[in-house]
């Protein structure tokens, strides 16, 4: 394609990450004890791990570290940040692999990261961590494989983990939770596969908890669809409601984000294909005034799937920015912001639930060497003053623009 | 946090201008002028301007691509479905990513219903603003214009920022002059010589994000310019009154609902034009107050009172409606009563 589609986004500054501009889906900015802003990256595979960039002048980003990982069957993906500590996933591509699990990182000298620890989570059975969520500085909450844990079919593996990491140095499991049926030896029958030309399992992608409601965990169960769960007692997990749209949707539930002054959760799923196989992938506005029956009442305008189905890589919706309660991030439950692969990052305006508006949106073009001929926006991040940092997942780095809506 | 009411919106600037004022000379520099990349314009005839040589790229019969990064499109049915069409084309990367939109009314239109056609229009309204209504003014016809041609007045009135076109062999225009500013005094007056005309002049007419600072309040409510209205003696054009209001103590939302329901039911009609910024009590900033006839604009508060002066100041642009009408519809609809305590 040809040049960038701008509506109420304006690009500050675009940077390629040193020739590895492919990151997946963890973005987190630190506000340094020294005033300054770094917002931490974690690459979508090998051969890097992360990447800090100082934003401190947002027009001017500027890398201050990049690290590599041991070797290169194993992806990072995600990562978290509270104050100076940064958790980051490792995901193996076979199971009985390590690093599989997390580790974490003292980052109050962001130029030289410290390992403090790391979580092994490595095991016959098990790929390790694909996601982390980190925002209070004491429980990793995260999508993650375990070794005792034998999924009934291989796509099942990861399962929503509590792990207390009050004592960094001593990471220690709080609390687990799967679907039932999907464990080797559950009395629940094994859940109904997806048609297989669109399945992808039955495991867990993210996991968010709110101080608002820190006895709740909002999960994205991929196929099996948009989970609540009482964690008051974190070693015993308890489901409180669930949604699912598929079938006859196409699956992949990837993140349940609550507004709670609204009662409402915004629950994206993830394009998983190219062109277009596995149309729709969209984002829903669910009422969620009763947590036991989620019901569904919107969907986010989707881009003009004829202008974008075929232009190359994936097209549909994946991450949106989580509302994270940090001082640095952007909260609101009218705007709502998204990545949407070739169709780049796009706001929404949900003042009227019923009728989700787009307020903005951005398509960079095509970065140089991209293997899909298009922009792919995996993750994006919006900072308290509207500034909007999006990251393309195989080659075009970061793209830091201004919201003006 | 909240969307801006303004600044996610396209504005839109319309361009008036009796037949024969210079509108179309205007228009045709401004397609070739450099600065209006990313600015889109809408026509009535394509053959007018003579653009066939600057044409780099058609999308359609409609909408074409010009050299200097400007999107030209002409109107077949209506304007309002040209406008919708523009926004999703726009939005599929059909058409380039403009910013704002110039849109040429015929020259014997009234502007006035044009004004609030956006209002009525849901996707019109979601997406675009008025940004505002630049008149074109033949310096040389315009005074016969303004004497023989009702319309020509009503252009005149309703403008933010007016053109003088043609004052090369004009002659002196101190007379038109002042008749344009009797009729207006709140509005802006540059000159253009065969069109030529710097594009920046012609956007940012209205406030154009909740952040509006005072001095962008002031530019679009003409507060700067009245001094020579008042000076002047003998309105040629009696039938329109152009004043303003200004109004100390904060309205109530009721009272101010009051006083405007009760103007445009009344004398909807000849409510040519209201502007204004208003001090609403229990709201963070001033109230953006805009109306046409019988349509008021959803008011818009802004982020915050940004100056000292907290008074209401209300622009009105009437055919046949005096300042002592209004000023005694608000005191009867008790909206000023605060006001006379």
């Amino acid at each position: 394609m040809a040049k960038a589609l701008t509506f109420n986004m304006r690009l500050l500054a675009h940077h390629e990450l040193q020739g590895f501009g492919g990151i997946g889906e963890g973005m987190a900015l630190q506000s340094t004890r020294g005033g300054r802003r770094i917002l931490w990256l974690a690459h979508e595979g090998a051969p890097k791990n992360f990447t800090g960039v100082d934003v401190t002048d947002p027009r001017a980003p500027r890398v201050i570290v990049q690290t590599d990982l041991p070797h290169a069957k194993v992806r990072s993906n995600s990562l978290d940040v509270t104050g100076d500590v940064m958790a980051v996933a490792y995901q193996t591509s076979a199971v009985g692999m390590k690093p599989a699990g997390f580790d974490l990182f003292d980052i109050s000298h962001p130029e030289q990261p410290k390992r403090i620890s790391h979580f092994d989570a490595s095991g016959a059975h098990s790929r390790g961590a694909h996601q982390v969520w980190f925002v209070d500085g004491e429980f990793v909450h995260m999508s993650c494989g375990a070794d005792d844990f034998q999924p009934r079919h291989p796509e099942d593996d990861q399962i929503y983990r509590i792990v207390d990491v009050r004592d960094p140095a001593r990471p220690v499991e709080a609390g687990r939770w799967w679907l039932p049926g999907t464990r080797e030896g559950d009395a629940a029958p094994a859940p109904a596969r997806l048609d297989p030309r669109i399945a992808t399992g039955y495991r867990v992608h993210n996991t968010n908890v709110f101080p608002q409601r820190p006895d709740r965990a909002y999960v994205g169960y991929i196929d099996g669809g948009a989970v609540i769960l009482d964690i008051a007692d974190k070693a015993r997990p308890k489901v409180v409601g669930m949604w699912n749209h598929s079938p006859p949707f196409n699956g992949f539930t990837h993140t349940v984000l609550p507004l709670f002054g609204r009662e409402l959760l915004v629950v994206s799923d993830e394009c998983v294909r190219d062109d277009g196989i596995d149309w729709p992938r969209l984002v829903w506005v669910v009422d969620g005034r009763n947590e036991r029956n989620p019901v569904p009442i919107s969907t986010f305008p989707a881009p003009p799937v004829e202008a974008f189905i075929k232009r190359g890589g994936r097209f549909g919706a994946h991450n949106l920015h989580e509302n994270q309660p940090g001082p640095t991030s952007f909260r609101s439950e009218q705007i709502i912001i998204g990545t949407f692969f070739n169709a780049g990052v796009r706001a929404y305006d949900i003042a009227n639930p019923y009728q989700p508006q787009e307020i903005a949106y951005y398509v960079p073009e095509a970065p140089k060497l991209s293997r899909a001929g298009a922009i792919q926006l995996n993750d994006v991040y919006v900072d308290e003053k509207r500034v909007v940092y999006t990251v393309d997942r195989h080659a075009g780095g970061l793209y830091v623009l201004e919201l003006n809506a | 946090m909240k969307r801006d009411p303004l600044a996610g919106r396209i504005p839109i600037i319309l361009i008036t201008g009796f037949l024969g004022s210079g509108k179309t000379t205007l228009l045709g520099k401004l397609l070739r002028h450099p600065g209006m990349d990313r600015a889109a314009v809408v026509i009535n005839e394509l053959g007018d301007v003579a653009i066939d040589h600057l044409l780099v790229a058609t999308s359609s019969e409609q909408m074409t691509l010009l050299g200097n990064g400007c999107l030209c499109c002409t109107v077949r049915t209506d304007l309002q479905e040209t406008l919708r069409e523009m926004f999703i084309r726009r939005r599929a990367g059909e058409v380039i990513d403009f910013d704002r939109v110039f849109v040429e009314t015929t020259g014997l239109a009234d502007p006035v219903p044009v004004l609030h056609s956006f209002q009525s229009d849901g996707l019109l309204g979601a997406q675009y603003r008025l940004d505002g209504v630049v008149t074109v003014v033949d310096a040389v016809n315009g005074m016969g214009q303004l004497d023989t041609m009702p319309e020509a007045v009503k252009q005149a009135a309703v403008a933010d920022r007016i053109v003088l076109s043609k004052t090369d062999i004009a002659g002196d225009v101190s007379e038109l002059l002042s008749r344009l500013k009797t009729l207006n005094p709140f509005v802006s007056i540059t000159k253009a010589i065969q069109g030529e005309i710097d594009p920046a002049l012609l956007v940012n007419l209205s406030p154009g994000s909740e952040k509006a600072l005072p001095a962008e309040l002031s530019r679009w409510l003409g507060d700067g310019n009245t001094y020579l209205g008042k000076k002047l003696r003998g309105n040629h054009d009696a039938a329109i009154h152009t004043f303003s209001l200004r109004f100390e103590h904060p309205f109530t939302w009721d009272g101010l609902n009051a006083a405007l329901q009760t103007l445009t039911a009344l004398r909807g009609p000849d409510l040519l034009r209201v502007k204004g910024i208003v001090n609403v009590e229990g709201e963070s900033g001033p109230v953006i107050l805009q109306a046409a006839q019988h349509v008021i604009h959803p008011p818009v508060t802004l982020e915050a009172w940004r100056d000292a002066d907290r008074s209401t100041r209300i622009v009105f642009i009437t055919r046949n409606i005096a300042r002592e009408s209004v000023e005694s519809l608000f005191v009867a609809v008790g909206a000023l009563e605060k006001q006379k305590s």
